[in-house]
């Protein structure tokens, strides 16, 4: 039972990354049978035939697992309550109780989402579920509402864990582990927790009332000449994207915390203008609340709020640019590893950098209405929520994985691993900006129903060709995964010789309380080649609680 | 439209899409270019710099010199892309997307009503006056002269609809309880297609119309003649096919 009803952050983080694992295998499967579809509509997959309606059915529940039950357990759920105690230097989370009751939540939330897929009235309005389609008007059925059910409950657990989160920061740290001394992962994961305690209420309250005009017969979303009643389903856009374009960096920036901290610790290098990146880091987040409006540039905007909208978008590209020139600046002049973890996170920086600037395209009115709704929009999220979240989470596993589970992961099949997956990638997401560009819209069972999209053919074909060999390249992982987990070499405390508490103070795997002793620490996470450490034979790191000569005690 | 096996964007059939490409053309110039000189650079760190060949230097970019290095080169980045950016789509705003034609240019007004899975298009017949006995209503079928502007003023019955005429650039939510405009001119005579760019069902992918654009004369023709039988078959009493509405 101890494991199971566990209070203990490193066994939830487990619970919480199998749970995000497993349905990003599901996530992923329903990826490959859209894209199956969409180039070849009506023909069967290992003898199933996929309608119109399992078709939409099938891109709504790709989208809601992939953002809700899948890159949120793994990245913020499993990541976060990993590594926010061992990185701090603290014994557990501030609330341990109410971690478990998140990840619990979080698993009844996935049972409802599943049902919300396999029964027979399924859900069915895209995972952006815009009344009145999602509403009864729309969608009768049962598999709507136990949808919006899912996102109540999963807003709830992820609320729970933000919460434990910040304070977990603020309190929690160990002596001399100032705010700017924490690794930049807890920043991006702290800033996260922040958007998330914000915003994921401000899905909740849209889901509620949609759960109200479903069950109850409100009308707060619904209007026409056909329903004859005065809600507003424009109300709904606003909040959902009040919440969900915050939900973008909610998912990036923890990806951005990893990535700054793995490039300076495989180039051996201090992660160049920390302080920097932090402030950008915390810029982002303050403007990620304020653009929500483009995603309603042809929805029906006033022209003036368009205006702002537009400036205060293309405002984030500043803080963002920052970033990735620190990024580049650790690099130039280091000593550069290329372990599986930084290949992946080389590869984030490569598909973030595509994903960043296809931004620019549609951060702009009159660009964004000819792109908007179209694959090009598809092919952008993708490159930035799929792959650079992907190839962050992957690092990230393959970095963490030792510390984890006590063993070591195959380099070779890893590296294999990544060199199939980033081109696969590239390919897939920057066709879709193509086929965007030449105006094919989204969530269409049949693109060849439009003349215009038929000369497209051969593309979505090559397309799902490619995403065929993508998921066969993710089998190497699963087999790597379990391989090493279950034969891998014993990895030792310190396996990749960097200075952060969970590798210098922890045992591996570390023991029930992390910490034998509570460290004192006096560094940054970054001191790689200090000048102090000349000389010092094959040591080029500083631990963060290492005492150098002439440090007060 | 491809060019080979490479997609493009689909024949420009309107007076002003050319702006639209054109501001495309001009941000994937300046992406391309920001974009290989980053990757260029990233591929050289990691190639001269990568273990073995010289000692990490410890480098923490902290002081006055890095911080303005980096706020320069933002700087020149930001303002340079992101400010060619705006101040083009402002004047595209501005000379185009926003600035409908004023009832002296004589724009052609059209009603549409979108609905689960199809596009009624209500013209106003000689009278001028929309909702009458006179009105051509068509589905699936939009007819618009070459040269004259033409606006649309949309409402919806059901869910929220997109009305997306890829040759003209034009993209505009249809929603249930307030009405939308969007505005285009043709320049080219032909048929093209009208789609649904926003999720409405489960066959949204049929959501599909056409668009003829044919000289003045021949429109004004298929005006007359479709008043004409619309007038005849006109039933006071059928109030559903009544959908059309008054606005100035």
């Amino acid at each position: 039972m101890g494991l199971i009803f566990s209070r203990d952050h490193k066994v939830i983080a487990r619970q919480f990354l199998w749970l995000g694992l497993a349905f990003l295998a599901v996530g992923g499967a329903m990826a490959i049978v859209i894209r199956w579809s969409l180039a070849y509509p009506g023909r069967a997959i290992a003898g199933y035939v996929v309608t119109p309606s399992s078709y939409t059915t099938l891109f709504t529940m790709h989208g809601t697992i992939m953002i809700f039950f899948a890159v949120t357990p793994i990245l913020i759920g499993a990541f976060g309550n990993f590594l926010i105690p061992l990185q701090l230097g603290a014994r557990d989370m501030s609330f341990p109780t109410l971690n478990m009751v998140s990840f619990w939540t979080q698993l009844v939330a996935s049972i409802v989402a599943v049902a919300a897929w396999l029964v027979p009235a399924s859900a069915n309005a895209g995972w952006t579920g815009y009344p009145p389609l999602s509403t009864p008007v729309g969608t009768p059925g049962i598999g709507q509402t136990l949808w919006t059910l899912a996102l109540i409950l999963a807003g709830a657990s992820t609320t729970m864990g933000a919460v434990n989160y910040i304070t977990t920061v603020l309190r929690e740290r160990a002596p001399g582990m100032t705010l700017m001394r924490m690794p930049l992962t807890i920043w991006g994961l702290w800033l996260t927790s922040i958007l998330n305690a914000l915003f994921v209420p401000v899905l909740g309250a849209a889901m509620l009332l949609l759960l109200s005009d479903r069950l109850f017969g409100t009308h707060f979303f619904v209007a026409g000449v056909m329903v004859r009643a005065g809600g507003d389903p424009l109300l709904y856009q606003h909040l959902f994207w009040i919440f969900g374009h915050p939900e973008v960096y909610i998912l990036i920036l923890p990806v951005w915390g990893i990535v700054g901290d793995l490039i300076s610790f495989f180039a051996r290098k201090p992660a160049y203008g920390y302080r920097m990146s932090v402030i950008s880091m915390a810029t982002v987040t303050v403007l990620s609340s304020l653009v929500y409006g483009h995603h309603l540039f042809v929805a029906a905007m006033t022209p003036m709020l368009g205006r702002a909208f537009m400036v205060l978008t293309l405002l984030i590209s500043a803080p963002a640019m920052i970033l990735f020139l620190n990024w580049m600046h650790t690099l130039w002049r280091g000593s550069i590893r290329l372990e599986v973890p930084m290949l992946f996170t080389l590869g984030v920086l490569f598909v973030f950098g595509v994903g960043g600037l296809t931004g620019l395209f549609l951060a702009d009115i009159p660009q964004d209405v000819y792109l908007h709704d179209t694959f090009f929009v598809v092919g952008h999220f993708h490159l930035i929520m799929a792959a650079a979240v992907f190839l962050g989470s992957f690092a990230a596993i393959y970095f963490w994985f030792p510390k984890m589970f006590g063993r070591s992961m195959s380099r070779t099949l890893g590296t294999i691993h990544f060199a199939i997956t980033l081109p696969c990638l590239v390919v897939i997401f920057g066709g879709m900006l193509l086929l965007g560009n030449a105006g094919m819209q989204r969530r269409l069972y049949d693109p060849s129903a439009y003349e215009l999209f038929r000369p497209l053919r051969p593309w979505n074909v090559a397309l799902t060709h490619t995403a065929f060999l993508l998921a066969a390249a993710q089998l190497l992982f699963v087999w790597n995964f379990f391989a090493s987990l279950l034969r891998g070499k014993p990895a030792t405390d310190n396996p990749w010789s960097v200075g952060t508490l969970e590798w210098t103070h922890t045992t591996t795997p570390p023991g029930p309380h992390n910490f034998a002793e509570i460290p004192t620490v006096r560094h940054g996470p970054h001191e790689f080649n200090h000048p102090q450490l000349d000389g010092d034979g094959d040591k080029d790191w500083l631990g963060q609680a290492e005492k150098l000569p002439g440090d007060p005690e | 439209m491809t060019l080979g096996l490479l997609p493009l964007r689909p024949l420009d059939a309107s007076a002003d899409g050319f702006r639209n490409d054109a501001l495309f053309n001009v941000t994937m110039l300046m992406v391309t270019v920001l974009f290989v000189i980053v990757t260029g650079i990233l591929v050289w760190s990691v190639v001269m710099h990568r273990k073995g060949r010289h000692r990490a230097q410890y480098e923490r970019g902290i002081g006055r010199r890095h911080l303005l290095f980096t706020i320069v080169i933002t700087a020149v980045i930001f303002f340079g892309v992101d400010g060619t950016l705006l101040v083009d789509s402002y004047l595209d705003l501005d000379q185009v997307l926003w600035k409908f034609p004023r009832a002296e240019d004589h724009p052609l007004e059209i009603e549409v009503l979108a609905q689960q899975w199809s596009w009624n298009v209500r013209y106003a017949g000689p009278d001028g006056r929309f909702n009458t006995p006179d009105d051509v209503v068509t589905l699936d079928d939009l007819h618009v002269p070459v040269g004259r502007a033409v606006v649309v003023h949309m409402k919806s019955k059901d869910v929220v609809h997109s009305f997306y005429l890829p040759n003209f650039r034009v993209k505009q939510d249809v929603l249930p309880g307030i009405e939308t405009r969007a505005w285009f001119a043709a320049k080219r005579a032909g048929t093209y297609e009208l789609g649904c760019a926003q999720l409405c069902g489960v066959n949204h992918y049929k959501m599909r119309g056409l668009v003829t654009v044919e000289s003045a004369d021949a429109f004004d023709g298929w005006l007359r003649t479709q008043s004409a039988i619309g007038k005849a078959r006109w039933d006071e009493d059928d109030t559903d096919a009544h959908w059309g509405w008054p606005w100035d």
